[in-house]
């Protein structure tokens, strides 16, 4: 066996502003979707250091990090990984009842966001019985869930049509005008265009940022429901 | 959407493979529940049937145990008289147990006959007629297979027939007796055809009279916890006989069944092995086949604590069904096996092997709950373990 060690990111310095929808592009291997799992502190860097809001996160217990995904991070993945058992807005509830919301808060802001991604339809169909961009639709409901201060999004409509990629960019845009804090790794030319900074990344480098024209804004929190 | 609805719902994922899995626990946990209750029913089912009549002591011939060999006891009416004037004593009878025949037609049926003591008799039951006055001479009591072999009835005559030993050549003695009532015999064996007459009738038939000879007696105590002080008293009093309490019976009785014992412990203990295994499999097949799953619900912030416990949970959930199934098949299999090992010839019909009780139901329930933890704990470690970012990675790929 070779024991080779390989660096998927070196040497990469980023600050992500409250408010800023972000774009992380580049070939397959070079280091996307490490970046955004470093970002969200489901992976550690072997050296360097990762702050989210403020904390670093090396310096946390598993369980204070978990609690800091559960309560100001929202992640969204190419798959969807809903519960295939649970209906749709028993999905959104999960990490509501993780965080101890109390059951009818719960369920009450589960159909608000199920109403907010256009699913109020849909709420009580298992995520088996939903299409792909309802599923996604689904997945972004449940990432934002606890009013998250930072979405993550790992090639969101990578799993998805045309037109149903479309209605994901749609509300994205809509989440990022909300004050929602937007960072998505994505291969789609057109998402990567609707972002405010696009980072390019090679051979686990950053090689180039399109800074935003215009300064952010800096909501203290997300005004999405 | 509690934890336990959530487990409920993942096992609804496979049906097939869920139902399986819990016919499987279902089976494993009636062997359980049928050894379990094996192991400590005999002995029970011993005791309750030498309490059956509330006589707490048998005197035997020395060195013996009741009905174990043809030992007599001489003079046994007066150990008797001597016995029931023991202040701890209540009552006190004799009994002599012998072969004898009986007439039926032209042709003589063997039958077991019971010489008793009416006024103190701890061995039967009366189902219909009347009991033995403690001087009838001419009464009989009939057991059901004794009525239908002999195809005799309350009121009927029956001749029966001692001393028919045609290798010493000795001579018949026979007696017409009255039949009085039906009665059950709590120490017969299924299907035993056995007769009752007082004590003198059936020492006259059998040639025991003269030296006034007895099987055993059969001693009830005003109270139940004077019974270790009383046998020691008597043990003391009646040297040269074997008395013996139910419970020094009991302990006799259980050191003899010592390897039985043994082989149900084991025997249960494979099959509780069996269930963890079966239910820790489905569980390890289960997290296997929900990495992504897990690896999300880990990033999206779901708690160790949290998933380890739903795959817990799920084992929890199969081994509740499972068991409550077994429970029921083992009770279902324990009686059809009863009725099976008591048929063998010797034993009383009214001993039970299986003996399901509140104590060893709830063993047997809490014992398998642990079981479902106990399977869980290994898939729940894997689950805990895993690691969400190369998961993650390894399911984009």
């Amino acid at each position: 066996m070779n024991d080779k060690i390989v660096h998927a990111l070196r040497g990469v310095s980023l600050e992500i502003r409250a408010g800023e929808y972000v774009g992380i592009v580049g070939p397959s291997g070079s280091g996307k979707s490490t970046l955004l799992q470093l970002i969200g502190g489901i992976d550690t860097p072997t050296s360097g250091t990762v702050e989210i809001l403020g904390t670093p996160i090396g310096a946390l217990r598993d369980r204070e990090l978990t609690r800091l995904r559960l309560t100001r991070l929202g992640f969204i993945f190419q798959r969807f990984h809903l519960l295939p058992v649970l209906t749709a807005r028993e999905n959104v509830e999960l990490p509501m009842a993780e965080a101890g919301v109390p059951a009818r808060q719960r369920r009450g802001r589960a159909l608000e966001l199920l109403t907010y991604v256009g699913l109020s339809d849909r709420a009580d169909h298992r995520a088996t019985q939903l299409s792909g961009g309802e599923m996604q639709r689904v997945a972004i409901a449940r990432a934002l869930a606890n009013r998250p201060a930072l979405l993550l999004a790992d090639e969101p409509t990578g799993e998805l049509d045309a037109a149903t990629g479309q209605e994901i960019l749609g509300l994205f845009r809509r989440l990022n005008k909300d004050g929602t804090t937007l960072v998505v790794v994505t291969h789609d030319e057109t998402l990567a265009a609707e972002t405010a900074r696009i980072i390019h990344l090679l051979d686990g480098r950053i090689v180039s940022q399109r800074e935003p024209e215009a300064p952010a804004p800096h909501p203290r929190s997300v005004s999405a429901p | 959407m509690t934890g336990l609805a959530w487990s409920w719902k993942s096992l609804g994922r496979h049906r097939i493979r869920t139902a399986l899995s819990i016919a499987g626990i279902a089976v494993s946990s009636a062997m359980l529940l049928d050894m379990v209750m094996l192991s400590g029913g005999i002995e029970q089912s011993f005791t309750e049937l030498l309490l059956a009549r509330g006589y707490q002591i048998r005197v035997t011939p020395k060195g013996t145990l009741p009905f174990d060999t043809e030992a007599t006891i001489d003079s046994i009416s007066g150990i008797v008289q001597r016995l029931r004037a023991e202040p701890a004593v209540a009552e006190a009878g004799a009994v002599l147990g012998a072969a004898l025949y009986g007439r039926k037609g032209d042709s003589l049926v063997t039958l077991f006959g019971y010489g008793i003591q009416p006024e103190a008799q701890a061995l039967y039951r009366l189902d219909s007629g009347a009991d033995l006055a403690p001087d009838d001479t001419a009464g009989l009591l009939l057991s059901s297979p004794a009525a239908r072999l002999l195809s005799a009835a309350v009121g009927d005559t029956v001749e029966l027939v001692g001393r028919l030993d045609p290798q010493v050549a000795t001579a018949a003695v026979r007696k017409r007796l009255a039949v009085r009532g039906m009665v059950d015999w709590v120490y017969d064996y299924k299907d035993q055809p056995s007769v009752g007459a007082v004590l003198t009738v059936i020492q006259g038939l059998t040639g025991r009279r003269t030296g006034d000879q007895g099987s055993l007696i059969m001693v009830k105590l005003s109270q139940d916890s004077a019974a270790a002080s009383v046998t020691a008293g008597l043990r003391r009093s009646f040297p040269r006989l074997e008395v013996n309490s139910v419970a020094d019976l009991a302990r006799q009785f259980k050191q003899r069944l010592v390897y039985f014992r043994q082989l149900s412990y084991i025997l249960g203990t494979i099959s509780l092995v069996v269930t963890v295994l079966l239910i820790a499999t489905l569980l390890t097949i289960t997290v296997n086949q929900r990495l992504a799953e897990i690896a999300t619900l880990r990033a999206i912030g779901i708690s160790r604590r949290t998933v380890v416990g739903q795959v817990v949970a799920e084992g929890v959930l199969l081994t509740l069904i499972g068991s409550a199934l077994g429970i029921a098949l083992g009770l279902i299999t324990a009686r059809y096996l009863d009725d099976i090992l008591t048929s063998f010839p010797g034993l009383p019909a009214a001993f039970s092997f299986f003996v399901p009780r509140r104590g060893t139901l709830t063993t047997a329930a809490v014992v398998l709950l642990l079981t479902g933890c106990v399977a869980g704990v290994y898939p729940g470690w894997l689950a805990a373990r895993l690691p969400i970012a190369a998961t993650l990675r390894a399911e984009a790929t």
